[in-house]
């Protein structure tokens, strides 16, 4: 009788579930609150429409950002809507096959990552 | 070279503009919208970090009329993103069963729309109070 063995290496791990992960949070976070984020930073707030004038000045929104909740709130918000976008301009740019993989990797998820690094750097910069 | 020369049905380079794949490009392209909000956000964080001056020449941009046009239209994509997004929820999510029964898709998304709407009308109205209160 004779014995035969294979080898197989460890599966190769795929790393697309994290990405699928920062996509679906985005995406469920934009569908859940996206619309009044919207409303409050982009008219309300600049327009000074039902909220106080005050709450646009530079030192209201200093502290906002120089708070632990604030700065969760801005890196949540901002990087994962950042990669909810760069997943679904990913797969679309792929359907459409408007280049290489690994250049539209770099305009899609290179981006998203740069920028979400310069969120991290910049609510860090900005201080506590 | 492989000898398998499987057959490609020929398909025109545009087929994404046109139906039924139309409805899932206009759909993807909610996603733009969606990043274009944290860009813009993002922009604010480096005028905050510039200082005072800066953050002024952020606060006249976002007053203009043109910002207003642009969120606008974010405002709509993102709308059509928090519909698409819950249509296509029943089928993304675990099969949903209550009381031995499966729940309908079309329920999932309803059940889904209210809470967004639960969820958004909720956050404006806490934050206008912050503002009537303070």
């Amino acid at each position: 009788m004779t014995h035969i063995t294979i080898h197989r290496g460890a599966p190769k791990r795929s790393i697309a579930p994290v990405f699928w992960l920062l996509f679906g949070a985005g995406g469920m976070l934009s569908a859940l609150f996206g619309p009044a984020l919207i409303i409050l930073t982009g008219i309300m707030l600049p327009r000074g429409w039902g909220l106080p004038a005050s709450f646009f000045d530079y030192p209201h929104v200093l502290a906002f950002a120089r708070h632990p909740l604030g700065k969760l709130l801005l890196l949540a918000v901002i990087a994962l809507f950042l990669w909810h976008g760069a997943e679904r301009i990913f797969l679309t740019l792929k359907d459409m096959r408007a280049g290489t993989l690994s250049v539209l990797r770099m305009l899609t998820y290179g981006v998203a990552a740069v920028l979400t690094l310069a969120t991290i750097a910049l609510l860090l910069a900005i201080g506590f | 070279m492989s000898e398998r020369r499987p057959f490609h049905r020929p398909q025109p380079r545009d087929w994404w503009a046109r139906p039924p794949y139309l409805a899932y490009t206009l759909r993807e392209l909610s996603g733009v919208a969606v990043a274009l909000y944290a860009a813009i956000l993002l922009a604010g964080l480096v005028c905050l970090w510039r200082g005072p001056e800066a953050f002024g020449v952020y606060r006249r941009v976002l007053a203009s009329d043109w910002s207003l046009l642009v969120h606008l239209g974010l405002l709509a994509g993102v709308l059509w993103h928090v519909v698409t997004w819950f249509q296509i929820l029943p089928k993304t999510m675990p099969k949903l069963i209550l009381r031995g029964q499966p729940v309908p898709p079309r329920q999932v998304t309803t059940i889904a729309l209210l809470l967004a709407l639960v969820c958004s009308t909720g956050l404006l109205v806490v934050v206008i109070a912050i503002g009537a209160l303070s």
